[in-house]
């Protein structure tokens, strides 16, 4: 009970600096939060105060992900009229969403993929023309995004089956430079300047127009945010619930070595195609609400430099932990947002950021848990 | 098509396979003695451009006109940027990570290419845009039934074609050539034989980093033209010509490397898009030769069958 | 004479110009323990990858319990009953023992993606029925590290390492084990004790055949009825322990080396 009052506590503190970051306007005001936020953490490290919390977390996942809901709820509702700031926590949410889809292919199964912009991008596209040309419910466009872009992958299949490691990162490099090359030189997708999308509808509800309902007003992107949040929910609980099962153990073997899961019976092509798909499969969904939400997508957006933010975001917060991709997704994409005067250097210095990660922590800010199908919480 | 539009294209061909060759050799060295892929070798290359550039820059400011003076600075600062960066990513990336996991050797080296990459556009002057690379070499020529050989195209072909031949030397015949093999052949034997590890692999990975530079002069050169992420096209070509003719073999790069430009200009030529599509083309054939030949075209190891 | 459990005829595979096993001739009895020695490269951690697979055969017939196996791939070669060990410690060292324990069992679990996901109450019995069917195994072989089954394998000692190896390749219930120089890296008495504990299980369940690589000659005395001794991927010699080590050629073989 005292350890769940703890890990509320955290949480409350961590949603009031959220809060706080989110609104603040003055750069000077920004970077002082910024500050806090970095002493905080390194303070919360050599201190290891963040103990109980983590073990609190730790051991009761359910509530855990009950509190970071009714965090992520409180923001959105604190902020109601600030279109900026709920633009930005959309933007976090579908990339978080994204990212648990790259962890899937990277973290789990050991299969590379540097073009996680691209099959975002796939989503992304799938949802402007369907949305422009067909009649389909937009919920159904969604799902359309995410099996475009399973499909999309498809293609790389053959060849990344056939390869190893070094190979494979190639080839997703290549399909990524090539995705991108291919939308600027096609005019039947909008060339350079791409294509826009009309608002999201799911039956009646018409997801520009501004809330009112009674004395409550809020603005439009809350609708965003409340299907990005079930998208969350959801890619979390797939993520989680593949983890926690035997297809998980036969994924982690199958990255950390080959020739025992073949000598055990696994099917390694089996288990590469099912990661790389059901991961682009939710890639492809979170960038189709992405593209809805924008209402306007062009080549710039999926590029190359995109693709490692994703993968950074991913080593940034440890490899193979949702919660830590989750963390380092905010980070990634407030921080230069807020602080403006980091926007151009943003590549540079998450690049950096994550070598010196690699080089001296490579398990990342919240390092990926034991994997314990049975017996009693963490210790 | 008339012969001397033929001619054209290959010469085109021969410039690219060249460009390509030089540095396939890289990865391929730097696979051999550390087995594992240089992910910024690219940008290392697109930074030895840039460093052309700038000596050429601060040259002409300073009043200095006489071409060859320029030509050698621009040759030597690319050299001596790349050489050093080459090393420095050995030194503090490459060597720091051996050992680890491969995926993160990778992801290291990718995200250093990353970083130079960026520098390049955010910190060279107007770096962002591409910038207008200086004619050096004369560009009059022959005239040969129709086709205009360049003086300029021949020059960069015949010194590419030198440097890979010295390289060659250094490789079979020198000391440093006989250490660089040793380790390439087994690491743990080369110690106990007195080789200084540390100090073969720096200077290999100057080494091809080197070759590298002279790439990027080329490209610069030959298209007038620098881009900060010129580099990510190279090296992905690059390291896939280095695939393609089997990593660790000297020898299969060149020939990958030729081996590409001949199918990217083909393509150009057979295919019936525009020419807009020629990266598309070329990045398509990377992953189209990676599901046919995953272990290249000469020799392929013997490994376990999973 | 019973039929062998398995069998191979004229065996060959060469990388490049070595030629690793050379016409290679070998026969197990079922339920025996055959002992597969030879000097350093004579080709029988070879024998092993070929037989399971890992690497396809250039010449030669495998047949194991009647069918030829010679050239299944080894996911195949594994559900047709040969489980192995390896010579350098394979095990998942981030993963927890239980787990590892687990990629042994994998064609015995229900890994389909739809049922791992929905179906949480039975895959939770699943979980737990493994749990106690690994816990016991583990247990004959030392009971504390029953009690730590989900630590990291990488925080437990190498003769732990050993033990959950060879139980990893005991627990999909094998009717042949290879073990790869299960001695590696531990002491006399340690290997003793491992390699009594395997006796044991494979009294318990009746019937497993057991291939065993190994380099302390004691170990091979105690527990191998028959031997086969190789010399650059042929054999040399065959039959009792105390018979091939006063085998001139055997004897050659070795003190060559040495």
């Amino acid at each position: 009970m005292r350890s769940r009052a703890i890990a509320a506590l955290f949480t409350a503190l961590v949603t009031a600096y959220a809060w706080l970051l989110l609104r603040a306007e003055s750069q000077g005001a920004i970077a002082a939060l910024i500050l806090v936020g970095i002493a905080a953490g390194i303070l919360a490290m050599r201190t290891q105060l963040l103990r109980p919390v983590a073990r609190s977390l730790g051991s009761n996942e359910r509530f855990a992900q009950g509190l970071a809901f009714a965090a992520v709820v409180v923001i959105a509702l604190a902020l109601r009229d600030d279109d900026f700031a709920l633009l930005l926590l959309t933007r976090v949410l579908i990339v978080i969403v994204a990212c648990l889809g790259l962890n899937v292919q990277f973290g789990y199964a050991g299969v590379v993929n540097f073009a996680g912009a691209s099959f975002f991008g796939v989503g992304g596209y799938t949802a402007a023309v369907l949305a422009s040309s067909a009649r389909l419910p937009h919920l159904l466009v969604l799902l359309a995004g995410g099996v475009t872009a399973a499909l999309a992958g498809t293609v790389l299949l053959l060849p990344i089956l056939r390869t190893r490691g070094h190979y494979a990162a190639l080839i997703t490099i290549a399909f990524a430079l090539l995705f991108r090359t291919f939308l600027e030189v096609n005019d039947a997708l909008g060339g350079p300047q791409g294509l826009k999308l009309g608002e999201m509808r799911i039956g009646p509800l018409r997801f520009n127009d501004p809330i009112s309902a009674g004395p409550f007003e809020g603005s439009f992107y809350l609708r965003y945010i409340a299907v990005a949040l079930v998208l969350v929910a959801l890619a979390f609980a797939v993520v989680q619930r593949l983890d926690r099962s035997w297809v998980g153990v036969a994924l982690d073997t199958v990255r950390l070595d080959e020739i025992a899961a073949a000598s055990f019976g696994m099917d390694i092509a089996r288990w590469k195609i099912a990661a790389f798909t059901v991961g682009n499969f939710i890639i492809g969904v979170a960038g189709a609400l992405s593209a809805f939400m924008i209402g306007f997508i062009a080549p710039n957006n999926y590029s190359f430099a995109e693709s490692l933010i994703f993968v950074s975001i991913l080593l940034l917060g440890g490899i193979g932990s949702a919660w830590g991709l989750s963390l380092a997704t905010a980070i990634v994409i407030l921080l230069p947002e807020k602080f403006q005067i980091i926007q151009e250097y943003r590549f540079l210095m998450f690049a950096a950021l994550v070598v010196l990660t690699l080089l001296f922590r490579p398990v990342g800010l919240v390092p990926r848990p034991l994997r314990r199908l049975v017996g009693p919480p963490l210790s | 098509m008339s012969a001397s539009v033929i001619a054209q294209y290959v010469m085109n061909g021969a410039m690219l396979g060249m460009m390509y060759a030089l540095v396939a050799v890289g990865f391929t060295l730097f696979f051999g003695v550390l087995d594992i892929i240089q992910f910024s070798h690219g940008d290392v290359v697109a930074a030895g451009a840039f460093a052309g550039l700038a000596a050429w820059t601060l040259l002409t400011a300073a009043g200095v006109a006489a071409p060859a003076v320029l030509l050698l600075a621009v040759v030597l600062s690319a050299i001596a940027v790349t050489a050093l960066l080459g090393a420095v990513v050995a030194r503090f990336i490459v060597l720091p990570v051996k050992g680890a996991p491969q995926l993160n050797v990778l992801l290291v080296t990718l995200m250093a290419g990353t970083v130079l990459r960026e520098c390049l556009r955010l910190f060279y002057p107007g770096g962002s845009q591409p910038k207008l690379f200086p004619a050096l070499l004369p560009t009059s020529g022959w005239d040969i039934g129709g086709f205009h050989l360049r003086f300029d195209n021949v020059i960069l072909l015949v010194s590419g074609a030198l440097l890979i031949a010295g390289t060659h030397l250094i490789i079979t015949r020198s000391r440093l050539g006989l250490a660089i093999r040793a380790v390439a052949q087994d690491e743990e034997t080369a110690r106990t034989m007195g080789i200084d590890f540390r100090r073969v692999v720096l200077v290999t990975f100057a080494l091809g980093s080197a070759l590298a530079a002279f790439a990027g002069v080329i490209d610069g050169l030959y298209y007038n033209e620098v881009f900060f992420g010129m580099g990510l096209l190279l090296g992905v070509i690059g390291f896939a010509a280095a695939i393609l003719g089997g990593l660790g073999n000297l020898y299969g790069a060149i020939v990958g490397g030729f081996l590409f430009a001949a199918l990217q200009t083909i393509g150009a030529v057979a295919l019936p898009f525009a020419s807009a599509y020629k990266d598309v083309f070329a990045f398509g054939v990377v992953i189209l030769l990676m599901a046919i030949r995953p272990t290249g075209l000469i020799g392929e190891r013997a490994s376990e069958r999973v | 004479m019973t039929t062998p459990l398995l069998s191979c005829r004229r065996l060959t595979r060469r990388f490049g110009g070595v030629v690793a096993l050379d016409g290679l001739d070998l026969e197990v009895e079922a339920a025996s323990v055959l002992g597969l020695i030879g000097p350093n490269g004579s080709g029988k951690t070879t024998f092993f990858n070929v037989v399971t697979g890992l690497f396809p055969a250039n010449a030669g017939e495998i047949r194991f319990a009647g069918a030829p196996i010679t050239s299944l791939r080894p996911q195949a070669v594994h559900r047709a009953g040969i489980a192995r060990t390896f010579q350098r410690s394979r095990l998942c060292l981030p993963l927890s023992i239980f787990d590892n324990l687990m990629v042994g069992n994998h064609q015995h679990l229900d890994h389909r993606l739809w049922f791992n996901l929905v179906r949480r109450q039975v895959l939770r019995r699943q979980i737990e029925e493994n749990y106690r069917a690994a816990r016991e195994l583990l247990h004959i072989f030392d009971p504390p590290l029953a009690d730590r089954m989900m630590e990291p394998a990488a925080r437990i000692p190498m003769i732990d390492r050993r033990r959950v190896e060879v139980c990893r390749a005991l627990i999909s219930r094998p009717k042949l084990l290879l073990l790869d120089e299960p001695s590696a890296g531990m002491t006399h008495e340690e290997t003793l004790r491992l390699m009594d504990d395997i006796l044991e299980v494979q009294q318990k369940l009746g019937g497993l055949t057991i291939i065993l690589i190994e380099h302390e000659m004691s170990v091979i005395e105690r527990v191998t009825r028959r031997c086969v001794v190789l010399n650059y991927g042929r054999k040399i010699a065959e039959g009792a322990y105390a018979e091939v080590s006063r085998d001139p050629e055997v004897r050659e073989a070795y003190l060559g080396l040495e």
